[in-house]
């Protein structure tokens, strides 16, 4: 799998590499600024863009603006955002058209390695990741009316790892579950909460989070 | 006054004398008609003004009206000096009447007018004399060209009337540039003015093509010239007695409560909508107006005169006013004497109003200041420290992965990365409190959707923002309602708030409610007191309504500018 980084902090960005390197991915590309980053995804167009969400000139929005850009021209290319703050507004904003391909993980992931090379794996392979910091906070968020309240523990847990862009199988995975139990509990949730039922899971990621936001 | 007599007598007996005048008696009224009250309003005027120079002018204008009556002298010599100074009235009168008000000439053109005029009336009146003798009792002549002398009036006479005509013209240019209206009876004036010069000019020509009715329109003219100094005296006894206009200021300036703007009540006084109030602001050094903004005195020749006012010994306030208000001294000193008290509080009130103004710059960059560096040191935070920190746990997580075998040292390495994610947090944390990046970064619709996420009550957040607003505005709003949310989960036990954040008239609009016990303390303990600082800084006002078991709500009116 091909991937291209853009990250400002030297360390950060060389340690990356290696540890992708190492991982056997294919780092084509290591950028410094997100023009750089254009430019490598337009020549090279990788499976994955690892994006900073703070790139010079002005760490403002430059990281930003370059992966909704890249996702605009490039369907193709996953693009996996990095964020030193852990803002439910700008994962909302990078998932707003649609969640295929597209990850947003609070930067300090990136030291539990099986984690972050499986969630590159995922955003590359077209799935979607959220940060479960991000989960946990819609999960806790206090409610007039809460349809959350009718799940049992465990439905809440599938919930969380829906949210994060697990699929069936991961899920079963992470719970120590059947598959079949794992498909179970994901219709009785989309029931007890009204949702309609969606084919992918990366669409399903972007119905839940908008189910828990409003 | 004794010169003025004997030449008025020396005239009378001159016209007596004189075999060539058909009615002595009335030649010698229309003269001293038309010298007489030149000289005595020249004098009136000298006397009350003596720095202006149009009195004494006016004085010589007189005189110098006298000596064309030499003419009427039987004897040579007198007769030769009457004739030489036959035309000199008509360039006195035109260098007089342009030379109102000052006494000087102060255009270019109106001196060439001038000079041209003298030039015509004595030059060619002299080469007209050299070339005829009037029957032997022109002692200049030197020769008897008495076709070449008529030639050369009939240039002299038509000059002098086409450049009277032109001092109507400059006289009519004038009036229409100023800024100033005329007071009614200089307005009169000044159409005398207009009147003796185009009489003059009618005459002149009359002269030139010797018309049937040269003399009619001569006495015409001479009777219209003798009324100018008639007008002048009104005008001068009108500016004295123009009391009606003072007191009415007398009466607006005792009004309760003080006239909104006294520059405008002084204007009209003095009639001059020009008229710019500056004060002297000892402690800043500047002139300013009654809003307290800096205010240049006029420089000379700009088309403005100061007039300074003192109090305790120096000037503290200055009338920028048009400088025909010059001619009128007594008015302009009678409104100021007048207005002297208002004057003096109202140069207070602007010096207060400068310094609150210079009070909120001071607040607005004190406040701006401590924002940049908070910035700074968020950035130096997130770029230093943080960036170190993700890339050492980085590191160990790699580590951890390389040593598979040994789980002692794996159980080591991974407490060591949980310790490192915890100081990532609370770094993240502290980062946060400094400075809010993501406001900066990404706008205050994105940032406030943690905000609301995270509050100990649920919050139905309403952002009504198109684009991005200055960053100091949304850092201000973002502030507000961090602030405000934290006072809902530590004082108002309430069960929901709302976020309302609208654009409005260019500014920003943020409020906050709770349906809480209300009743909070502004001033202590709910950081409201440095919202509105914060707030206040930026031009904006905050509002709390915060009645007993009513709720709370805080308004934040943030203005663009």
């Amino acid at each position: 799998m091909r991937v291209a980084i853009a990250e400002d902090s030297v360390l950060l960005r060389e340690g990356l590499a290696s540890l992708l390197d190492d991982a056997g991915f294919d780092v084509i590309a290591q950028c410094e600024t997100a023009d750089e980053l254009r430019l490598k995804v337009d020549s090279y167009s990788p499976d994955v863009a690892i994006v900073d969400i703070r790139l010079p000139p002005t760490h403002n929005d430059e990281g930003l603006v370059a992966a909704l850009e890249i996702r605009d021209r490039h369907p193709s290319v996953g693009v996996l955002v990095l964020s030193q703050y852990m803002e439910l507004g700008l994962a909302m904003k990078l998932l707003a058209d649609s969640a295929d391909g597209v990850g947003y993980l609070l930067k300090d992931r990136i030291s539990d390695v099986d984690d972050f090379v499986a969630a590159v794996q995922r955003v590359g392979t077209g799935g979607s990741v959220v940060d479960p910091a991000i989960v946990s906070t819609l999960l806790s968020r206090q409610r007039s009316d809460d349809p959350l309240a009718t799940l049992t523990p465990r439905e809440r847990e599938v919930l969380e790892l829906m949210a994060t862009g697990s699929s069936n199988q991961g899920i079963a995975d992470e719970l120590v579950i059947s598959l079949r139990a794992a498909e179970k509990y994901v219709s009785s949730i989309f029931g007890k909460l009204g949702l309609p039922s969606t084919g992918s899971e990366s669409r399903r990621v972007l119905a839940v989070l908008m189910f828990l936001r409003s | 006054m004794l010169a003025a007599a004997s030449a008025a007598a020396g005239s009378v007996l001159l016209a007596h004398a004189s075999d060539d005048l058909s009615e002595p008696v009335l030649e010698a009224a229309l003269l001293n008609w038309t010298t007489l009250p030149y000289i005595a309003a020249g004098s009136i005027a000298w006397a009350r003004r003596p720095d202006s120079r149009f009195g004494r002018l006016m004085v010589a204008a007189g005189f110098a009206m006298f000596l064309s009556s030499l003419q009427w002298s039987q004897t040579d010599v007198p007769f030769t000096l009457g004739m030489a100074f036959d035309l000199l009235p008509a360039a006195i009168l035109l260098h007089l009447f342009l030379a109102f008000p000052s006494g000087r000439l102060e255009r270019g053109a109106e001196r060439t007018l001038v000079v041209a005029a003298y030039t015509a009336a004595l030059g060619l009146q002299l080469v007209k004399m050299l070339l005829w003798s009037v029957q032997g009792r022109n002692v200049l002549a030197v020769a008897e060209e008495t076709e070449a002398a008529f030639t050369v009036e009939d240039v002299e006479l038509g000059l002098l009337s086409a450049l009277c005509l032109g001092g109507v013209l400059v006289l009519v240019v004038r009036r229409r540039g100023l800024v100033r209206p005329l007071r009614p009876s200089i307005a009169l004036l000044v159409d005398s003015f207009a009147c003796g010069l185009v009489m003059v000019a009618v005459l002149l020509t009359a002269g030139a093509f010797e018309w049937p009715a040269f003399e009619t329109i001569r006495r015409i003219t001479f009777l219209v010239i003798g009324l100018t100094p008639v007008a002048f005296l009104i005008g001068l006894l009108d500016a004295r007695f123009s009391g009606s206009t003072l007191r009415e200021l007398l009466v607006r300036l005792r009004e309760e409560p003080a006239p909104a703007d006294l520059r405008d009540s002084l204007a009209d006084a003095l009639r001059d909508p020009s008229l710019t109030v500056a004060y002297w602001l000892q402690d800043f050094g500047r002139w300013v107006d009654a809003q307290g903004r800096p205010v240049d005195l006029p420089t000379e020749g700009s088309g403005q005169v100061t007039k300074f006012i003192d109090h305790d010994g120096s000037s503290a306030v200055a009338l920028l006013h048009d400088p025909s208000l010059a001619d009128e001294p007594e008015l302009l000193g009678a409104v100021t004497a007048a207005a002297a008290i208002a004057l003096e509080n109202e140069r207070l009130h602007a010096e207060l109003r400068a310094r609150l103004d210079e009070l909120r710059g001071s607040r607005q960059r004190v406040i701006e200041a401590g924002q940049e560096e908070r910035q700074r040191l968020e950035r130096d935070l997130h770029d230093g420290a943080q960036q170190r920190l993700i890339a050492l746990s980085l590191e160990l997580g790699r580590l951890e992965r390389r040593l598979s075998g040994d789980a002692d040292a794996r159980g080591r390495l991974d407490r060591a990365r949980r310790e490192v994610a915890m100081s990532l947090e609370e770094l993240r944390a502290v980062a946060h409190g400094i400075h809010p990046a993501v406001v900066s970064g990404h706008g205050l619709a994105v940032a406030l959707e943690s905000l609301t996420v995270r509050a100990p009550v649920p919050v139905r957040l309403d952002v009504r923002l198109e684009g991005r607003m200055p960053e100091r505005l949304e850092v201000a709003a973002y502030y507000v309602v961090s602030e405000s949310l934290a006072n809902v989960a530590k004082h108002a036990h309430a069960t929901l708030a709302r976020v309302d954040v609208a654009r409005r008239d260019g500014g920003l609009v943020v409020e906050v409610l709770d349906d809480g016990v209300g009743g909070a303390d502004t001033e202590r303990g709910t950081g409201l007191r440095g919202l509105a600082d914060r707030v206040e800084a930026l031009g904006g006002r905050l509002l709390v309504w915060t009645p007993h078991g009513g709720g709370t709500r805080v308004r934040a009116e943030l203005p663009c500018a």
